[in-house]
């Protein structure tokens, strides 16, 4: 079980809680959307996923670990298995494309000369070979979020969570993304994908966790 | 390309405040250091020569004649092993030395006691018992003042001051670390979306610390170096000039660190610490402070 949620509940001043008895079970190889309206909590939930915040109460279990048992030490193992595509890409500006990329083999330890060319085909493959050395300043957005996608996946997750990574290009780029989370999904990561864009879950036939008002209130199959 | 790129920005949250008010810290270590170390040469000299000096008083009594007392204690002490020289300082010394408080008239007409001052190589206490008991016994009338009592006021006064030196060393460190921990806070706060990232893709606090290193090592060695240059100009000012006037202070700082004497290389060991202290204290406290932050 790579994801397992019961009666989770989040609230960050203490009172009003963000998520409400949220329940749902992601089995390894599995592809979900999770969709909902802006401030819905789809981020709040996101955020408990990759153990960045801990659940007010109910129990969440990644990867059969209770995240409430984590201590701040067994934080980064844990998050090498999760790729993560943040909305607001969170590319660290003063490093090229190819650094941000290389980033989670860096802190691994890896060298460049073990994770160059890793990290040139994976650029090759979300088209950004061309940018490489570019800074993330002179990127367009969807080019700034292939860079974040490539970043998340560069270190080949058991688990990868997206949100809104198609929320800053057009259709044509995003159904192409869709396509490259779908490749990964079949190599074997764990994809869950945030988004508003109900358009884009007729593109993939895969599971739908709908979050309203901090509930996952439905799971129906796309179209 | 083989070589990491800094991960941390070379200009976020500057470290020149810290590096500055660190550069004092180390120029005032220094300044420390070297009090340290002229006091204690000092006292070393001063305690070697009231060691090696001792003085026999020889009152005047009535039924003595005392040039032959003078004569006899002269035979007696240096028949002494470990006494090097023994020497009448007439009665003209003794004269000169009350003439302040008593005035020259009348002074002549005085039973003024002689002063005898002996030099001495090694000699125990033990020994200088000996010596004692042996003057006293075949002049009852005399007396051996060994300087021990001031030995001992000068020993304690440089213990003294040797403690507030180090205190403040002591104070100049705790400072140090308070000005490292703040600026190791401005450095994370300043790079916290960065820091973010780096515990995003899972980047352990160790590493995340060790980005920082290299800013802090550059700090601590530009303050060390820094402090030290000013250190060295002051006393090189201070051996030109003195302080106030105060040509002792000038001649010994000269003696200390210009002249080539095994002594003056040790003082330029302890002055080298500084910048080494403050660069591994830098790297040390900021990595500690880093390090308490992020697991907070």
């Amino acid at each position: 079980m790579v994801l397992d949620l019961k009666h989770v509940g989040l609230a960050y001043d203490g009172t009003r809680e963000v998520l409400r008895d949220v329940d749902f079970v992601l089995d390894k190889g599995s592809f979900v959307f999770l969709t909902g309206a802006s401030g819905s909590g789809k981020s709040s939930l996101l955020r408990l996923l990759f153990a960045a915040l801990k659940p007010t109460r109910g129990h969440l279990r990644i990867f059969d670990q209770d995240v409430s048992e984590l201590s701040a030490s067994d934080l980064p193992k844990l998050r090498r298995r999760i790729g993560v595509v943040f909305q607001d890409f969170r590319l660290i500006d003063h490093l090229t494309v190819f650094e941000n990329v290389a980033l989670p083999l860096r802190v691994q330890g890896q060298s460049p000369t073990t994770y160059r060319q890793n990290v040139n085909d994976l650029l090759d493959w979300v088209g950004l070979a061309a940018q490489a050395q570019a800074y993330p300043a002179v990127l367009s957005g969807g080019e700034k979020q292939r860079a974040a996608i490539a970043r998340a996946v560069i270190s080949k997750p058991e688990l990868l969570l997206a949100d809104e990574p198609t929320g800053n290009v057009d259709p044509a780029l995003a159904r192409r993304l869709l396509h490259l989370f779908a490749e990964l999904n079949r190599m074997g990561t764990t994809v869950l994908l945030a988004t508003h864009d109900m358009a884009l879950l007729s593109t993939i036939k895969a599971p739908v966790l709908h979050l309203q008002d901090g509930i996952v209130s439905e799971m129906a199959k796309a179209a | 390309m083989s070589k990491h790129i800094d991960i941390m920005p070379p200009r976020a949250a500057s470290l020149n405040t810290l590096t500055a008010t660190m550069a004092i810290m180390c120029y005032l270590a220094c300044l420390a250091v070297g009090a340290l170390i002229l006091i204690d040469r000092a006292v070393d000299t001063w305690a070697k020569g009231l060691s090696q000096e001792l003085t026999v008083q020889i009152r005047e009594v009535s039924s003595s004649n005392i040039e032959a007392d003078v004569a006899a204690a002269k035979e007696l002490l240096a028949g002494f092993s470990g006494v090097v020289s023994v020497d009448d300082l007439g009665k003209d010394a003794g004269m000169a030395l009350l003439e302040p408080w008593l005035g020259k008239e009348g002074l002549a007409e005085l039973p003024i006691p002689r002063l005898l001052k002996l030099r001495i190589g090694t000699m125990d206490d033990a020994g200088l018992e000996v010596m004692s008991a042996a003057l006293m016994a075949r002049l009852p009338h005399a007396s051996l003042d060994t300087h021990r009592r001031w030995e001992a006021e000068l020993t304690r006064m440089a213990g003294t001051l040797s403690l507030l030196s180090m205190l403040v060393l002591a104070l100049i460190g705790a400072s140090t670390i308070a000005m490292v921990v703040s600026a190791s806070r401005a450095v994370l706060e300043s790079n916290r979306s960065i820091v973010d990232v780096l515990q995003l893709v899972g980047a352990e606090n160790r590493f995340i610390a060790r980005q920082m290193d290299k800013r802090f090592l550059a700090t601590g060695l530009w303050a060390g170096l820094l402090g030290i240059i000013l250190a060295l100009a002051t006393f090189y000012g201070l051996s030109r000039t003195g302080l106030g006037g105060a040509h002792g202070l000038a001649q010994a700082t000269r003696s200390l660190f210009y002249v080539p004497t095994p002594d003056s290389w040790w003082a330029y060991g302890y002055l080298l610490a500084v910048p080494v202290a403050a660069t591994a204290l830098a790297l040390l406290t900021s990595r500690l402070a880093l390090l308490r932050m992020l697991r907070g």
